[in-house]
C-alpha cells in the first residue's frame, strides 16, 4: 500500500469510528469528497483504488450510510454504484468475518471454545474465502477503472463481474456469519444484523444477481469461448 | 460496530501482478506456438495428460525451465512470466502433463536443494522436456496425514538403501526420477528425521504397479522399493529437514493456475456451442461463470505475485485451491443441469463434460484435499 493510501486509511478509521457514535459521516468536513478531485483541481487526486480502501473501511464501521455516493457525488450511474457496494462490502463481510471468529473463539460450549470444533473451522474458511473473493475481485475492479480512467463503461466487464461475484458472496457469507453466532446474531441488540442487514441490501441495490448475470453473459457469448480467455488476460 | 478498536482486518493480501518486458508479446508467442500444435489441444484435464513429443516442442521453444538459471538449460525468466505462458497451456487444454511436475516443483527443488551431481544430471533434460518426475509422498498409511510415511532410507557403506512403498504416484511409468520424502532416522517420529531422496525410475529393487483409476485410465501407481540402493548426491538438501522442503514444494505445487483452470476448455466449449445469442438461461449461467473465473484468475494473479516476491503465500494459495477445485469440480454438473446432453450425444460438448464429470471428483482430493485445505485455511484465521 502507498503511503497516501495508508495515511488516507488511518483518517477513514478515525473518522467512520467517529460517525458511528455521532449517527452521520462528516464526509465534507474530513474532505473525502475531493478524494477522485484532481490536485490540479485543488482536490485530494486521489485513485479509484483509493477510494476502494476508504469505502472498504466505510464498509465495515457505517455500513447503515451512504458513504459512497456522497464521496463520489453527482448522479451515481448503476455501475458506479454497483462498485461502490462492492468495495463495502468487502469491508463488511471481513468485519463479520472477523466478528465470527471472536465470537466462536470466545463462546464456550461442550467445554470448549466453540472454534476448536472442525465443523466450525472449516464453514468459516468458507467464509474467508468468500471475503477473499470479493476483496480481491473489489480491487481488481478499482484496478480497472483507475485504467479507463473513472470511464465506467470500459471498465464494466470488471464492475459487472465484481458485483455478479460479490452478490453470490453476500449469500453465503451473511448465512455462514449468523450460523455460527447462534441466537445472541438473530437479536436486536448484538451487532452482527448492522452488517448482515446492509450486505442484504446491496445484493438487490445496483443490479442483483439476474441483472448483472445477464449483462456479462452476454459480453462473453458475444465474445466466443477463446475470445473470453483473450479478453480476460488482455484486460489484466 | 464491530471492530472499531482494531485497525481493518484483511482476509487476502493483495499483490500486484506485474511481470517484467512485454506480457502482450510473450503471451502472443505461447499462442503462436499452440496455433501450430492446434490438433493437440482442447484436452479436459489436461495437466496430467502427457505427450512427450508436444513436452519436447515445448522446451524447444524455450518454454521449459523458464525460471531456471543458464548454466543447466534454463532461460532465466521471471516467475511471472512462466505464470503467463502455463496458463496460456492450460486454458488451450495442451497436452502437458508429461513434464508438469518436473517444471513445477521437482526442478526448482532440485536447484535449491539438490547437490551438484543431481543438478547436472536431470535440470538440462527437464528444460529440453525430456526428462520427467513424479511425487513420492503419499504412502498407504500416509494420506492427509503425511508426516505418518514409513519408507525408511538407511545408510550403508556403499550408499542409501530405500525400502517401503509409495502409492497415487501420477506418471510414475512415464517418469525418469522421483523426488521421495522418507524417513532417514530410524525410530523418529512424525514431521522429525524425515529426508528427501531423488530416485531413478530405473533402479535395481524398484518396481512400478498401475492402478487403473475409475475412468479406466493409466495414471497414478503404487511404487516399491526392496532395498534400492542410492548414491550420496541422490538426498536433496539437507538430512532430516525434508519435512520443511516438502513444505516448500507443496508450495509450488498448490499455488498454480491449474487450481482452477482443469475444466476449462468445458467452459469455451459451452460457450462455443451457446453462440452469440443464447437464450437467456444459458446466457445467464455463462455470466455467472464468467464471474467466477475471472474473480479466481485475479486472485490466481495475486498469489502467484505474492509468491514471486519471496513471501510465503500458504493461506492465499490455500483459498485459491480451494474455492478454484470447487469450481472446476462444479463446472461439468453444472453444464450437465444446463444443456441438453443424453449420452448418446457425442459433440465436443458432451464428450468433454462427460470425461470432466468422471475426472472431476479427483480435484478436491489430489494436492492436499478439501478438508486439509480449509484447515490450513482456518489456521490461518487463528482458529487453530
Ligand atoms: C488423481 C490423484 C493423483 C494423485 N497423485 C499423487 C502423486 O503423484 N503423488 C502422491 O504422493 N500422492 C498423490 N495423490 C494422493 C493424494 O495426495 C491423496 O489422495 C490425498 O492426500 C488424500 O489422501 P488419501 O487419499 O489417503 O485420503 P485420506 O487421507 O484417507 O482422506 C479421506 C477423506 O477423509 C478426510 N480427512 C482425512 N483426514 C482428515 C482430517 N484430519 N480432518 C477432516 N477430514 C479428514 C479427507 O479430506 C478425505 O475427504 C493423488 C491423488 C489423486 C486422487
Amino acid at each position: 500500500m502507498s503511503e497516501q493510501r495508508a495515511l488516507l486509511c488511518d483518517t477513514a478509521e478515525a473518522v467512520f469510528a467517529e460517525a458511528v457514535v455521532e449517527g452521520m459521516a462528516p464526509i465534507e468536513a474530513a474532505g473525502f469528497d475531493q478524494l477522485l478531485v484532481p490536485e490540479a483541481e485543488g482536490g485530494f487526486g486521489g485513485d479509484w483504488g483509493d477510494l476502494f480502501a476508504v469505502l472498504r473501511i466505510a464498509g465495515a464501521k457505517v455500513p447503515h450510510l451512504a458513504v459512497g455516493e456522497r464521496i463520489v457525488g453527482g448522479e451515481i450511474s448503476r455501475p458506479i454504484g454497483a462498485f461502490i457496494l462492492v468495495a463495502q462490502a468487502a469491508g463488511a463481510m471481513d468485519a463479520a468475518l472477523a466478528m465470527s471468529i471472536d465470537y466462536v473463539n470466545t463462546r464456550q460450549q461442550f467445554g470448549k471454545a466453540l472454534g476448536k470444533f472442525q465443523a466450525v473451522q472449516q464453514v468459516l474458511a468458507i467464509f474467508a474465502v468468500e471475503a477473499a473473493a470479493v476483496n480481491v475481485a473489489g480491487a481488481a475492479a478499482a484496478a480497472a477503472l483507475d485504467k479507463a480512467g473513472g470511464d465506467a463503461e470500459q471498465a464494466l466487464f470488471e464492475i459487472a463481474a465484481a458485483k455478479l461475484r460479490t452478490n453470490k458472496a453476500i449469500g453465503q457469507a451473511t448465512s455462514i456469519a449468523h450460523q455460527v453466532h447462534g441466537a445472541i446474531g438473530f437479536t436486536r441488540e448484538y451487532d452482527l444484523h448492522k452488517l448482515t442487514g446492509p450486505l442484504l441490501d446491496w445484493r438487490s441495490d445496483h443490479g442483483n444477481d439476474a441483472y448483472w448475470a445477464d449483462l456479462l453473459g452476454a459480453m462473453a457469448a458475444d465474445l466466443g469461448g477463446v475470445g473470453l480467455w483473450h479478453e480476460v488476460t488482455r484486460r489484466g | 460496530m464491530a471492530g472499531n478498536a482494531m485497525t481493518m482486518q484483511q482476509s487476502f493480501t493483495i499483490f500486484p501482478f506485474d511481470p517484467p518486458g512485454d506480457v502482450a508479446k510473450l503471451r502472443a508467442e505461447v499462442r503462436a506456438f499452440l496455433a501450430q500444435h492446434e490438433a493437440k489441444l482442447g484436452v479436459p484435464n489436461c495437466w496430467v495428460v502427457g505427450d512427450p513429443e508436444f513436452s519436447r516442442a515445448l522446451g524447444a521453444a524455450g518454454f521449459l525451465g523458464m525460471i531456471l538459471p543458464k548454466e543447466v538449460g534454463g532461460h532465466e525468466r521471471h516467475p511471472l512470466e512462466r505464470y503467463v505462458v502455463i496458463e496460456e497451456l492450460l486454458a488451450a487444454g495442451a497436452p502437458v502433463g508429461a513434464h508438469w511436475i518436473a517444471d513445477r516443483q521437482t526442478a526448482p527443488l532440485i536447484l535449491r536443494y539438490g547437490s551438484e551431481e543431481a543438478k547436472q544430471r536431470y535440470l538440462p533434460g527437464i528444460c529440453r522436456g525430456e526428462i520427467y518426475t513424479c511425487i513420492g509422498l503419499s504412502e498407504p498409511g500416509a494420506g492427509s496425514d503425511l508426516a505418518a510415511v514409513r519408507t525408511s532410507a538407511r545408510q550403508t557403506a556403499e550408499g542409501w538403501r530405500i525400502s517401503g512403498q509409495k502409492i497415487w504416484t501420477s506418471g510414475a511409468h512415464l517418469s525418469h526420477v522421483m523426488l521421495a520424502l522418507v524417513r532417514s532416522e530410524e525410530g523418529s517420529e512424525r514431521n522429525a528425521g524425515l529426508s528427501q531422496f531423488l530416485i531413478p525410475m530405473d533402479a535395481p529393487g524398484l518396481t512400478i504397479k498401475p492402478i487403473i483409476d475409475m475412468a479406466g485410465e493409466h495414471h497414478f501407481n503404487e511404487v516399491f522399493f526392496d532395498d534400492v540402493l542410492l548414491p550420496e548426491w541422490a538426498m536433496v538438501g539437507t538430512r532430516g529437514q525434508g519435512w520443511v522442503q516438502a513444505t516448500a514444494e507443496l508450495a509450488l505445487e498448490r499455488s498454480g493456475p491449474e487450481r482452477y483452470l482443469s475444466s476449462h476448455v468445458l467452459m469455451t466449449a459451452l460457450i462455443d456451442a451457446a453462440g452469440p445469442n443464447p437464450e437467456p438461461q444459458i446466457k445467464a449461467r455463462i455470466g455467472e461463470l464468467t464471474a467466477e473465473l475471472w474473480t479466481l484468475r485475479q486472485m490466481s494473479l495475486s498469489t502467484a505475485a505474492k509468491l514471486a516476491a519471496g513471501e510465503d503465500p500458504m493461506v492465499e494459495a490455500s483459498m485459491v485451491k480451494d474455492l478454484g477445485n470447487s469450481f472446476e469440480q462444479a463446472l461439468p454438473q453444472r453444464v450437465q443441469a444446463l444443456v441438453d446432453c443424453p449420452s448418446t450425444r457425442d459433440d465436443d460438448l458432451a464428450r468433454l463434460m462427460r470425461a470432466l464429470l468422471i475426472a472431476a471428483p479427483s480435484f478436491s482430493l489430489r494436492g492436499g484435499t478439501r478438508e486439509i485445505i480449509r484447515g490450513i485455511i482456518a489456521r490461518g484465521l487463528g482458529l487453530r
